[in-house]
């Protein structure tokens, strides 16, 4: 079975794209509109990976993180704050709250695929 | 085009359509950050996708947005009207962009240099104005885009985007084969993991709960749909023909799915009515900004669904009404405050769901209409003219904003007042079937109501025929159906030349099928039904001459070339392949001449609730030798007849009597030096109790009518009640006990001596109902005493007075019948009393108000045969000192 990526973004554009790109580096996707449906998802169904955007309606991204880590879901999946929002104190707010990578929007597959691989999620071509 | 792109256009239409909302509400609380963070984030996101697609115009006017948006977030720019304005302005042109990008798929070429810059200045204005240091820090947002240096930001951009999508096309190309992929790394995952990924793959996805799909797809559905339904039909009516076989069972099967698919499809192409009022905060704030005033706009029940077609249809007209109530309904602030309402104007909207329909309310808390330049409109237009409009009524005349041609408004402004106002959205409105209402309270504001059906494709129809022709009538427009004939007891009457039912306390303005479509007068049965029919607030009769049954029909347009007469809405295919034509209620009203009726119809519902002394009642008028004018409650006339002169035969004493329905019914003039006449109809008004009859003679019924009742008293004359302005007219108002007492002596069931002496109270504000009831009490010999109202009866009690029953009506001043009750009942010297409540609110809940507070019998006003009946039983009870409890067992 090939690793589960969950996709949390509010815009269904960037989900679509995420999650085109994912199934083209071979990994199952599910999508998340916001941090609580996020949340809601992971209480049934644990992913490998959590692509988490930043800026969302009902829940945004870094307490979305939060909670995720509180809840201390077996195996700890990866997530990956995926955002805009740039500068060292908002890297150091998501690394501390538990972040595995950082990516900057807008990405591509290239930028995406150092990341899974960095994260051991796919090999490296 | 790119789906992707699709997608995003779509996508960012919804966020723009939020923005405009939300900013409008952001103005206005300007200190909730909720809500700004949630217009950031939008904004935000717009860029962030832009950024994505490699769309670098859009992006920078999005991120223009952005950045003016961070600086109120962070509290370094005030929020003032201009920075608003610019950020709309933003969104508009996003909206211009994504318009052109719609067309050409791609992003239109040029620049935005002059806005951003504009939006930049206002941003870093602000900083300055608060933190000098503070234009260092702006860059730190993102890339800024200064006058001069925002060309060549965004060729940049488009160089570096185009550089990534070919890095990224390579790396796709490059990347092996995703299927080849080895199993990853993620050996030590547990086997519970394995287990669960089905259940996930099934259903688990959250965003999966709900797709988009192309309208045309649910179009083309709803089309295949209607074409099912017909088919259904079809073999249903195939079926009926041929009684019992084996395809029974299955048809019924196929017929239920049908509908339940019928109703998913429907149910598929509803839409929040929220999405036709995205707009309109948008529009009233720039009307508040442009003409000075200060405006809310509320919205309840915004997610209410209805079908997008109907959505459609009714945007315009709603934009065009909130827009009319912003310009010329609302006053400025100054004005406002000179009357004592508040500075800020409201507009409320309102939608929600009752009985298959929508009612969508509009209503603003403005000036109101101005009833004497509709006036003056309306008759410098031509539209009608003075001798008639003085005649009319305030509603009546209220109405004439529907015409075509009509506008209010005194300046002609850039916003409304184009000429093409209110008769328009009429239209639009009448074109799917709905109706709009209006009323309009000087100084206190308009509102308008429209109800409009939930869905056009497929409707419930009533099938009826006439003249051999069949024709399918809305269902939703159907009240009753009444089966008449010359024998039954529902009868077609005459009045003026125009037909009537008298359909149990009303009369009932009827318009014939074959009349009024030209159908050819054939065998003329006399055995026809009539389809009782609402439109709006307005009821009338349909005289068809068979009924059918109801069927699903599919509505198809009606033919270009019918289009301009105003009795069809379209036709339809039945189940037995025969065409026909669907009845337009909303036309044929109009040509029943109703309009008038059904706007008095109305009055009667508002004024209803507006109290005493302000209580509408129908009056029928008529001539009798001279020409003055005489009018009668028409509750107390049973029937209006033209009786053949020839059939009514002199009596001894200079009396007349008539056969009618098997009885002699005794007839009285109305003058006492009446010439009856030999020949030719003599016009009889009917008065009926007990299976007793009476007639009254006059020489001519003119007509109905429905006024207040400003009944100025006087006994001048036996016989009348006093005078009274109806219809703007002087008339009489006609003492109908006099005359009933004329015929028969014991009209009233009086067995005279037995309760002789029996004294009654009678408290009620009304000075006609304590008149009209006054003389049914003496006529039955019981001395009456009257009280205006509650607490002028109590003061009888203190100054000693006994009665042997007491009448009360329930709304009064001062101390109404409910309070005069408790009061009765809680004092031993009247708690024996039997309490009878007379009131023009007779509903259960009244009924139930009123036995709880005391009283033994509750009789309505409004029903003038059953008042006399319940009336003599109860006195025939009360007159014979029958205790409260044997009084209620009666009841």
């Amino acid at each position: 079975m090939s690793p589960l990526c969950l996709i949390v973004d509010d815009s269904r554009v960037i989900r679509r794209m995420a999650a085109d790109i994912l199934k083209s580096l071979g990994l199952r996707t599910a999508e998340a509109e916001n941090g609580l449906q996020a949340v809601e998802f992971c209480r049934d169904t644990v992913p490998d990976m959590v692509l988490l955007d930043w800026n969302m309606p009902e829940m945004d991204g870094i307490t979305c993180l939060r909670q995720l880590r509180a809840m201390n879901l077996e195996p700890r999946p990866f997530v990956v704050m995926c955002t805009t929002e740039s500068g060292m104190p908002k890297i150091c707010e998501a690394l501390e709250a538990g972040a595995d990578e950082y990516i900057m929007k807008p990405y591509d597959q290239g930028v995406l695929l150092d990341k899974l691989a960095q994260l051991g999620l796919v090999e490296r071509a | 085009m790119d789906d992707l792109l699709q997608e995003f256009l779509a996508e960012t239409a919804e966020s723009l359509a939020v923005l405009d909302v939300e900013l409008v509400r952001f103005e206005r609380e300007s200190s909730d950050a909720t809500i700004l963070s949630n217009i950031f984030r939008l904004m935000h996101t717009i860029k962030g996708t832009c950024g994505f697609l490699g769309l670098p115009r859009l992006g920078a006017v999005a991120h223009a947005g952005e950045n003016i948006l961070g600086k109120f977030r962070d509290g370094e720019l005030e929020v003032t009207p201009r920075a608003v304005t610019l950020i709309l302005k933003a969104i508009d042109q996003i909206r211009l962009l994504l318009a052109e990008m719609e067309t050409t798929g791609t992003e239109p070429a040029g620049s935005d240099a002059e806005l951003v810059g504009e939006i930049n200045d206002v941003a870093s204005a602000g900083t300055v104005a608060s933190a000098p240091v503070a234009v260092e820090d702006a860059p730190a947002c993102g890339p800024t885009f200064s006058d001069e240096g925002f060309p060549v930001a965004a060729e940049l951009l488009v160089e570096v985007a185009h550089a990534l999508k070919h890095e990224a096309v390579d790396a796709a190309a490059e990347a092996p084969a995703p299927q080849s992929l080895p199993e990853p790394a993620k050996a030590p995952a547990p086997a519970a993991r394995t287990a669960d990924a089905p259940r996930e793959s099934e259903s688990k996805e959250p965003s999966s709960s709900s797709i988009r799909v192309n309208v045309d797809v649910i179009e083309n559905l709803m089309t295949l749909i209607s074409e099912l339904v017909l088919t259904r039909n079809q073999l249903l009516q195939m079926q009926r023909v041929q009684k019992d076989n084996e395809f029974k069972v299955p048809l019924q099967r196929l017929s239920h799915i049908t509908s339940d698919l019928q109703d998913g499809v429907t149910r598929m192409r509803m839409q929040p009515i929220g999405n036709a009022w995205n707009k309109l905060p948008r529009i009233v704030r720039d009307l508040a900004v442009s003409t000075g005033k200060k405006i809310e706009l509320t919205m309840q029940g915004a997610d209410t669904e209805l079908d997008r077609q109907v959505l459609e249809m009714i945007k315009d007209p709603l934009t065009h009404m909130v827009r009319n109530s912003a310009d010329h309904g609302i006053e400025d602030g100054i004005a406002r405050m000179a009357a004592g309402k508040p500075e800020t104007g409201t507009i409320a909207l309102n939608a929600y769901h009752e009985s298959g329909h929508i009612f969508i309310r509009i209503a603003d808390d403005g000036k109101g209409l101005d009833l004497e330049r509709i006036r003056a409109k309306v008759i410098a237009n031509g539209l009608t003219t003075e001798a008639a409009i003085a005649g009319m009524s305030e509603q009546q005349i209220l109405q004439f904003i529907f015409r075509p041609g009509f506008s209010t408004a005194e300046k002609v402004t850039s916003v409304s007042g184009r000429g093409v106002g209110m008769d328009v959205v009429r239209t639009n409105i009448e074109r799917i079937g709905g109706t709009i209402e209006l009323t309009s309270v000087a100084g206190k504001g308009t509102t308008f109501l429209i109800k409009i059906p939930l869905t056009l494709a497929i409707v419930s129809a009533l099938i009826v025929e006439a003249n051999s022709q069949r024709f399918a009538i809305p269902q939703l427009n159907v009240v009753e159906l009444v089966g008449v004939s010359d024998r039954s007891e529902a009868r077609i009457e005459t009045i003026n030349t125009s037909p009537v039912l008298r359909l149990r306390d009303r009369l009932l303005p009827l318009v014939s099928l074959r009349g009024v479509l030209g159908l050819e007068r054939g065998s003329k049965s006399t055995d026809r039904f009539v389809i009782v029919a609402q439109v709006g607030a307005n009821t009338f009769g349909i005289i068809v001459d068979r009924v059918f049954d109801t069927e699903e029909i599919v509505v198809k347009p009606v033919a270009p070339l019918l289009r301009g007469t105003r009795f069809y809405v379209g036709n339809t295919i039945l189940g037995d392949g025969s065409v026909i034509m669907i009845l337009d209620p909303n036309g044929l009203s109009q040509a029943a001449g109703q309009i008038e009726h059904a706007d008095q119809e109305a009055q009667d519902k508002t004024s209803r609730t507006a109290g005493q002394g302000n209580e509408l009642a129908s009056f029928l008028l008529f001539r009798t030798a001279g020409s003055e004018l005489k009018a009668i409650p028409l509750e107390l006339v049973a029937r209006i007849e033209g009786l053949n002169a020839a059939t009514i035969e002199h009596v001894g004493g200079g009396r007349h009597v008539v056969q009618y329905r098997d009885h002699l019914m005794p007839l009285v003039p109305f003058d006492a030096d009446h010439r009856w006449q030999e020949t030719g109809l003599q016009e009889i008004l009917v008065f009926s109790d007990n299976g007793r009859s009476m007639g009254l003679a006059v020489d001519e019924v003119v007509d109905i009518v429905r006024d207040r009742m400003a009944i100025e008293l006087s006994s001048a004359r036996a016989g009348l009640l006093g005078s009274a302005i109806i219809a703007g007219k002087a008339v009489d108002i006609v003492d109908v006990g006099h005359f009933l007492t004329q015929a028969f002596a014991d009209w009233f069931d009086t067995s005279v001596a037995q309760y002789a002496t029996r004294h009654a109270l009678l408290v009620d504000d009304s000075p006609f109902f304590r008149n009209l009831v006054a003389p049914l009490l003496t006529s039955a010999n019981w001395k009456v005493t009257t009280a205006a109202d509650g607490a002028e009866a109590l003061k009888l009690r203190e100054a000693g007075h006994q009665f042997d029953v007491i009448i009360s009506d329930i709304e009064m001043p001062n101390l109404d019948g409910l309070a005069l009750a408790s009061a009765i009942r809680k004092d031993p010297r009247w708690n024996k009393v039997p309490l009878i409540a007379l009131s023009s609110h007779a509903e259960d809940g009244d009924v139930n108000a009123g036995r709880e507070a005391g009283f033994d019998e509750y009789l309505a006003k409004s029903d003038q045969t059953r008042l006399t009946e319940n009336l003599a039983r109860v006195l025939r009870l009360a007159g014979r000192g029958e205790s409260n409890d044997n009084l209620r067992r009666a009841s």
